[in-house]
């Protein structure tokens, strides 16, 4: 292990980090929020000195190789969440370091889940940061230092590899570099549409920002204690969010395909077509269960439904209605929604549309197999045939997620909640889906839960999104053996 | 520069590997994917699974707008299809590897007819260099820049007298040459003129061709012109029925042994000159009956790396004068030398050599990988608004790692000191470490990159050790 040069990208990565903390210094100062900027310049300072310390580690070789890449990516993770943390608790908006801890890696893991009650009562600035923090995780932290730093050697699609969703990452250029660029463009001109759409239908600026970097990078936080139960009524917003957040949940890799005009490839793109499909059967189905008995009007049922399709869909988790006092059917529905997550390549979380294409596929092909055991038949997605290794990882992929969501609900059973809060709150945190049912509901939130479990559950959530294998990786004891 | 790489065997790795970096967006064409996994895992490339050769793929991969397409499948056949394809469909610049002796002869066809820009043939160029290397004396000349003007030779530092044990800077030979790059136990070194030479170095002198080549026959003790008269090729492949062809252009006895009896008569009919024994080159007695030890110097060419290194250990054994071995993996090349083998040569390494010297052709003259990739040595144009111009290079700030060997004035060849200042239109031959290429850019071409480039260089440079 070349720990000097691993040492070094983290550096690179806190420096990054401490520069990006210059945004909600501006915003704490300019709603004159003292004890905040003090919080934010201390967390600079500290960030600073401990980038400049590490980014000077003298390094063996300059050679990376793959063991390294993970390393990079699942360090990089722990370390930029526990920084995250540090300005909430110094400028004593969040006093419990486990709390404030658990919000930050709820915030870069996109997962949008909440240990505080009183939401509303944070300095803005600290109230930004949580939601800026969404944003930088969704695409994806080292994908921005891929994409402003350009040189991480030839392990840049290790590193690549290892955070972006999904089980063959998409590199739609020769170098990784200009991947990423291409990517955070996409993501920020997204956004930029997003927070002026979201201005647009009446919420203040602040605000504003925050709802939509929530929504595209498929978070979840908000600015308001009851997540957006309160705007339910404003009809443009829920069509402006749910449409951002479906937006969200499709490869970024096909609006470059869009831009390059390659309209046919993106519509016979079948992962797009299942995500589109699930999304619109799951929107009728629980419009039907949901009419008559919860929304008297077709429009009310028809917008409710699709917001909170959309929102458990692409593991945001806005709630514009407290979906818990929901008929069973449609809970069990998003329940299983929160499974299937958004595609790959996207700021989505869960297990992405496309292995269970895949896993579909391939038992398709062991039933066809009983009847002609002789055939052959190929895993073809796209109209590319998908190499058994691929098949492979994503079908052990899906056994390992559930039975870590098996063994994660029976750890949170220990608090004492009832089975399905204590499974909905894995889904949920395992997922980046932020919200669940029972003690998790959309009303609840996490606070109620002890500090073991806040870090269990924070445990899930930096596994869900670095999709298990990398970090089981370093947790293994053979990693760190030469 | 975009180049797409069709086929992703040794030839294609190798080139992907020499050419993938911030001055080249590649994109690499295979069917096997394994091959492009193993690719993209390491370098920074785009992988396309297909066949190259299909329209519809280059067309997708938008070859109008490719600066060079390559093609080096196993086929070549395949190869000039493509090329074909790529030219037609638009790409200013194609070249491909054709291998097959019997299109030896139509390279030229190849060449003014399908508009192929350039056509490398890996066994043609290892036998060329093979044939270089017994045609000349024991101090082999490897390669000539500035239009011959400037020429570097490997020397063994103790074929020349008081060297080993002294600092560089203290040695008066090397008062119109420079030791460009030292060869140490599978390293490779650029010195300074604090480097103390070694009994075991291998130096690589640069300079005016007349200087170097009268250094070397004045000084060093075993610089008399030896040239082979008798060598042995074993193994009868494309590369031996080239390299027989070029040594008996110049007069030298062949005698080829090789397994196959219809490839021996192949071999007998195209080649009259040579003694063609069919026979196993792995059994001794038949080797020696063939007057083994009396040889100046064997060839093993067979198409097995162990048998090759051991025919030419034993043909060492017998006081053959040269031995030369093929090997066809090029990281092995240092190791086998190292075992007192003359000269280990690499088809893939030699071929990739002579593409990336057509690729850069424009603003690098010339370049050639030398010691397994690990360094190179290339001939650049000082562009007028170079950094370096107008700075002592004493103060230019020329990293650890780099080295400039000559420059070429006017048709006047200067070894470059620390009080020496380059103007715009000099020809810079510099040896560089391979990783130290994009510092030795910064010094020839102007600032483009963006500060976040500037920064990540700038740190990585700070805290790094200097020789590793």
């Amino acid at each position: 292990m070349n720990f000097g040069l691993v040492a070094r990208v983290l550096g690179n990565l806190l420096l990054i980090e401490g520069a990006v903390l210059t945004i909600p210094v501006g915003i704490s100062l300019y709603f004159g929020e003292r004890g905040a900027v003090i919080g934010f310049l201390l967390s600079m300072g500290v960030l600073g000195l401990t980038g400049l310390f590490l980014s000077n580690v003298p390094a063996k070789s300059p050679r990376l190789k793959a063991r390294e890449a993970i390393a990079i990516v699942t360090l990089g993770w722990v370390i930029v969440s526990f920084f995250a943390a540090l300005p909430m608790v110094l400028s004593g908006a969040v006093p419990s370091f486990v709390d404030a801890f658990f919000e930050a890696v709820s915030g870069l893991t996109t997962t949008g889940a909440t240990v505080l009650t009183q939401v509303e009562a944070l300095p803005k600035g600290v109230l930004f940061w949580r939601s800026l923090l969404h944003w930088l995780g969704g695409m994806g932290i080292l994908v921005l230092t891929l994409a402003i730093l350009p040189t991480l050697g030839v392990v840049g699609f290790q590193v690549f590899k290892a955070e972006s969703p999904g089980p063959t990452p998409d590199k739609f250029t020769p170098r990784i570099a200009a991947t990423s660029k291409i990517l955070y463009t996409i993501y920020t001109a997204l956004t930029a549409l997003m927070v002026v759409a979201v201005r647009a239908t009446g919420v203040p600026w602040l605000e504003s920002f925050i709802l939509a970097f929530g929504a595209v990078g498929t978070g979840g936080f908000t600015p308001f204690n009851d997540s957006i139960m309160g705007w339910s009524s404003n009809r443009p917003l829920m069509v402006v969010l749910a449409a951002s957040m479906l937006l969200a949940g499709v490869n970024f890799a096909l609006y470059y395909d869009l831009l390059k005009g390659r309209w046919k490839q993106v519509w016979s793109n079948s992962e797009l077509r299942l995500y589109l499909g699930i999304t619109l059967a799951a929107v009728l189905a629980i419009s039907l269960n949901l009419y008559g008995r919860v929304y008297g009007t077709i429009g009310e049922t028809v917008r409710q439904a699709w917001f909170q399709v959309s929102s458990v869909m692409t593991t945001t988790g806005y709630s514009s209605a407290d979906f818990d006092l929901w008929p069973s059917f449609s809970k069990g529905i998003l329940f299983a929604l929160m499974f299937i997550g958004g595609s790959a390549g996207s700021t989505s979380g869960s297990v992405k549309v496309v292995r269970l294409l895949v896993t579909a596929k391939v038992v398709k092909r062991e039933i066809a197999h009983v009847l002609h055991p002789q055939a052959a038949r190929p895993v073809i997605v796209n109209g590319r045939v998908m190499s058994s290794d691929v098949v492979h990882g994503v079908v052990s992929f899906l056994l390992l997620y559930i039975a870590v969501f098996a063994l994660g609900s029976l750890v949170i059973s220990l608090e004492g909640v009832d089975l399905i809060s204590a499974m909905s709150a894995t889904a949920a945190t395992l997922g980046n889906v932020g919200v669940g049912f029972g003690a998790v509901g959309p009303r609840a939130g996490f606070a109620g839960l002890s500090a073991a479990s806040k870090l269990f559950l924070s445990f899930l959530m930096l596994l869900g999104r670095l999709e298990l294998f990398p970090l089981l990786a370093v947790l293994s004891p053979n990693f760190w053996r030469e | 520069m975009d180049i797409l790489i069709v086929g992703m065997g040794k030839l294609g790795y190798k080139l992907a590997e020499t050419l993938a970096g911030p001055e080249h967006n590649v994109t690499v064409v295979d069917v096997d994917e394994q091959a492009l996994a193993r690719a993209v895992n390491r370098l920074d490339v785009l992988p396309v699974t297909g066949n190259g050769a299909q329209l519809q793929l280059l067309e997708s991969l938008g070859v109008k707008k490719k600066d060079l397409v390559v093609a080096v499948t196993s086929s070549d056949e395949t190869n000039v299809l493509i090329c074909l394809a790529a030219k037609k469909l638009g790409c200013p610049r194609v070249a491909a590897r054709v291998r097959n002796p019997e299109y030896a002869g139509q390279i030229e066809f190849f060449k003014e007819q399908l508009l192929l820009d350039f056509i490398t043939n890996p066994e043609l160029d290892t036998a060329n260099d093979v044939a270089r290397y017994l045609l000349r004396g024991y101090s082999s000349h490897l390669e000539s820049f500035a239009g011959g003007r400037v020429g570097l030779f490997e020397v063994p530092a103790q074929a020349l007298p008081g060297v080993v044990g002294r600092a560089l800077a203290e040695v008066q030979l090397f008062q119109d040459t420079l030791v460009g790059a030292i060869y140490r136990s599978g390293e490779v070194i650029i010195p300074s003129g604090a480097t103390v030479v070694e009994a075991e170095d291998v130096l690589h002198l640069i300079g005016r061709r007349e200087a170097v080549t009268a250094l070397i026959r004045e000084h060093s003790a075993l610089g008399q012109r030896h040239v082979a008269r008798k060598v042995m090729i074993l193994g009868g492949g494309k590369a031996a029925f080239y390299l027989a062809g070029r040594l008996l252009a110049n007069g030298l006895s062949v005698k080829i042994i090789e397994q196959d009896e219809e490839r021996c008569n192949y071999l007998a009919a195209q080649l009259p000159g040579a003694l063609v024994i069919c026979g196993d080159a792995t059994d001794l007695d038949l080797l020696q009956d063939e007057n083994l030890g009396e040889m100046d110097a064997i060839v093993s060419f067979t198409g097995h790396d162990e048998e090759n290194l051991m025919l030419a250990l034993l043909g060492k054994q017998h006081g053959v004068g040269k031995v030369v071995a093929k090997v066809s993996r090029s990281n092995f090349v240092p190791i086998i030398e190292e075992l007192g083998i003359d000269r280990a040569v690499n088809p893939v390494l030699i071929s990739a050599g002579e593409l990336v010297r057509f690729i850069q052709g424009g603003q690098i003259a010339s370049l050639s990988l030398i010691f397994g990739g690990q360094a190179e040595v290339m001939e650049l144009v000082v562009l007028p608004d170079a950094p370096i111009i107008g700075v002592k290079l004493a103060e230019a700030r020329i990293p650890p790692g780099v080295i400039l060997g000559s420059v070429v004035r006017r048709g006047q060849v200067f070894i470059p000191r620390g009080d020496f200042i380059i103007q715009a239109q000099d020809r810079v031959i510099a040896f560089c470490l391979h990783r130290q290429l994009p510092e030795l850019n910064k010094l020839f071409y102007p600032k483009r990159r963006g500060l976040g480039h500037e920064l990540w260089f700038g740190r990585k440079g700070s805290g790094q050790p200097s020789a590793d």
